[in-house]
């Protein structure tokens, strides 16, 4: 920013900070109503349409109701984290969005230059993966804090697949940064810029690209990989006793969580906010960011149309045999070329 | 005049004893994990502490290499407590005062 | 906020609590950290153990089942008094020498520092310590090993463990693992035959017990 006034600054700040807040839950209710839409077209039928027009207010309806109902708190002594697991796992899953780029520096006429980003400093990747690991904590604690043998289990395995694909998701991301050298997110995209889209990472990287995608979509727990959510609707899960706003922050943390996970493959395989026509007109950079993740919430919300679920030793064994070897294999293969070539 | 040197330290010092304090008086074995965690991280504050004040980076590396022994150090001392429960059916360490499994 | 937590943790007799107040030990320790210029050492304090040490405690006293201690027994109720006391011996040895040597360097971390910087860190790990950093690597490959060799089920039968006879019912597929899921069930008439069913082996001295 221009200016050099603290005050300022943190004003600044604040208001990016709530912009970006409603964008994601902006994001959140039409992903939603996205999945529920998409889904029935691909299964063959109609999905919610009543609602608004076309079914837009079809999330908001849900909010409605879902506040409507009873909460309910289990009478026993681990009152304090049964509440506190879901604030855990909303509030790690929301965290994660200040690191990146929605767009280039723009200049506004009054204002002077800003990036569109919230915080930019060095360790931005690892902290990324920082509060993913710490959102585990919010599946862990309710299923043991639901006081209830199949919530525990479910709560268990759960997390047991969210820890293990966490390492094939960061091992994956090594290449990329070998690649480009630096953990901050906002360079990564910068030098993913010109050469018509020759430069992004997703060329440099396939395997990468690859196995990141599919450790992103076994960490948010989503089909192929959704056996302890899909105990939910069989058995139990470990959001079983949970009801109303808890509930709803579950079911928030998960969309947040699948959308902070297609915003870090878009800037780090598809070039961010790059595109055609982005010098000119910065303010595509942030068209063509959304679009780009709209694409993976595409691709999620595909892939649970049409793919069956794994069995959990068959996650658990895919996740350590196969995905963990192949990102270090494609460690080596990158550190390998990057030393002949460069 | 900002945070000194002497102020990381005591915070070191003091987090050291407290988990000193509950490694003697905690029963329960997995607690008395936790607070040999615990002073293990009140070394590595001061380590950073001195890293910073000093500009010199090798105190953050040899924090890396503790992070590292504390994982390594975590992982098998949960599988021998794991192992000791199994054989024993309890998690006080008063219990297990002969040396046969 | 660290004193508080590492506190808490100490007193709590729900161990996993304590579990809780660690986290919230390590986390404020990383924003200390962040506070230090050491941003890198802060986001892998995160990841390492705010993340998956505690990960793994928390799994462990979940799947232990561990509730409240019970009440110290006599012959060690000393143990409280004492430890206090040692820990005042210890914070005034503390005061003592803080307030004694002269800390020259009163500087505060500089706000464009170099050495918090991954850069920095990596460039240091891979020349002059690459030593201790090998060294790491194969410790690390000790852990492994050794966790994974104290998991393993044991396979013996416990000599506890009897099985009367017509009451259980094994499932084929536990004797026969390499074929298809078989469910057929399989009745046994003693515990030596269903240990040999299984493929263990079985303790017939019960004096060998521990």
């Amino acid at each position: 920013m221009a200016w050099d006034n603290q005050y300022i600054h943190a004003l600044v700040l604040i208001i990016a900070i709530t912009v970006a807040f409603l964008t994601i839950m902006l994001l959140v209710a039409a992903t939603v109503l996205a999945e529920r839409r998409v889904l029935a077209l691909i299964q063959g039928r109609l999905g919610p349409n009543r609602v608004g027009f076309g079914g837009v207010l079809q999330p908001f309806a849900d909010f409605i109701k879902t506040m409507m109902k009873e909460d309910l708190v289990p009478d026993q002594s681990t009152r304090f984290v049964f509440l506190l697991a879901p604030m855990i796992a909303v509030i790690t899953a929301i965290m994660a969005i200040i690191v990146y780029p929605f767009g280039p520096t723009i200049t506004l006429p009054f204002l002077g230059t800003f990036p569109l980003r919230i915080a930019q400093f060095d360790v931005a990747l690892l902290y990324v993966l920082g509060v993913t690991s710490v959102g585990v904590y919010g599946i862990a604690l309710a299923g043991w804090s639901s006081n209830n043998k199949y919530s525990l289990m479910g709560g268990l395995r759960s997390s047991a697949q969210m820890i293990s694909y966490e390492l094939a998701l960061g091992l994956s991301l090594i290449g990329v940064i070998l690649l480009c050298g630096t953990l901050d997110i906002y360079r990564i995209v910068e030098q993913q810029s010109g050469w018509y889209g020759l430069h992004w990472n997703i060329i440099y990287q396939p395997l990468g690209f690859i196995l990141y995608l599919i450790a992103a979509i076994a960490e948010t727990n989503r089909v192929p990989f959704d056996l302890p959510e899909a105990e939910t609707e069989l058995v139990a899960g470990f959001h079983t006793e949970y009801s109303s706003i808890k509930f709803l922050l579950f079911f928030n943390a998960e969309y947040i969580n699948m959308i902070t996970v297609s915003m870090l493959a878009t800037t780090l395989f598809l070039g961010g906010w790059n595109g055609p026509g982005v010098a000119q007109f910065p303010l595509l950079g942030v068209f063509y960011f959304f679009a780009k993740i709209v694409f993976f919430l595409f691709l999620y919300i595909w892939l649970r149309g049409t793919l069956p679920r794994f069995r959990f030793d068959q996650l658990m064994d895919f996740g350590w045999k196969f995905l963990l070897p192949a990102a270090i294999l494609n460690i080596v293969l990158t550190a390998t070329f990057l030393y002949l070539f460069t | 005049m900002g945070p000194q040197l002497s102020w990381y330290l005591a915070l070191s010092a003091v987090l050291f004893t407290i988990g000193a304090v509950g490694v003697i008086v905690k029963r329960n074995v997995i607690a008395m994990f936790m607070c040999i965690e615990l002073m293990l991280n009140a070394v590595n504050l001061s380590f950073v502490a001195f890293s910073s004040f000093f500009q010199d980076v090798t105190g953050q590396l040899f924090v890396f290499i503790v992070m590292t022994v504390a994982a390594a150090e975590a992982a098998v001392g949960l599988g021998i407590i794991i192992t000791i429960f199994r054989n024993r059916e309890s998690l006080d360490v008063d219990d297990a005062n002969i040396l046969k499994l | 906020m660290a004193i508080g937590c590492a506190i808490a943790m100490v007193s709590q007799s729900n161990p996993l609590y304590s579990a809780i107040s660690l986290i919230g030990v390590f986390i404020s320790l990383a924003s200390i950290y962040v506070t230090l210029a050491a941003p890198f050492i802060a986001a892998v304090q995160v990841i390492v153990y705010a993340g998956a040490i505690m990960v793994l405690v928390i799994f462990v006293i979940m799947l232990l089942n561990v509730e409240h201690s019970e009440p110290r027994r006599k012959r060690l109720k000393f143990l409280v008094p004492m430890a206090i006391g040692m820990a005042a011996i210890l914070l005034a040895e503390t005061v003592f020498i803080l307030h004694s040597v002269q800390t020259t360097e009163n500087r505060l971390p500089g706000n464009i520092s170099d050495v918090g910087l991954t850069h920095s860190i990596g460039e240091g790990l891979f020349t002059r310590y690459l030593l201790p950093f090998e060294l790491t690597s194969v410790l690390l490959l000790m852990a492994i090993v050794g966790a994974m060799s104290l998991a393993r089920r044991t396979s013996t039968l416990s000599a506890t463990a009897r099985v009367v006879p017509g009451a259980q019912v094994l499932a084929m597929d536990i004797a026969n693992p390499s074929g298809v899921q078989d469910l057929r069930p399989v009745e046994t008439e003693t515990t030596e035959e269903a240990a040999h069913l299984l493929g263990v082996d079985f303790q017939s001295d019960r004096s060998k017990q521990a």
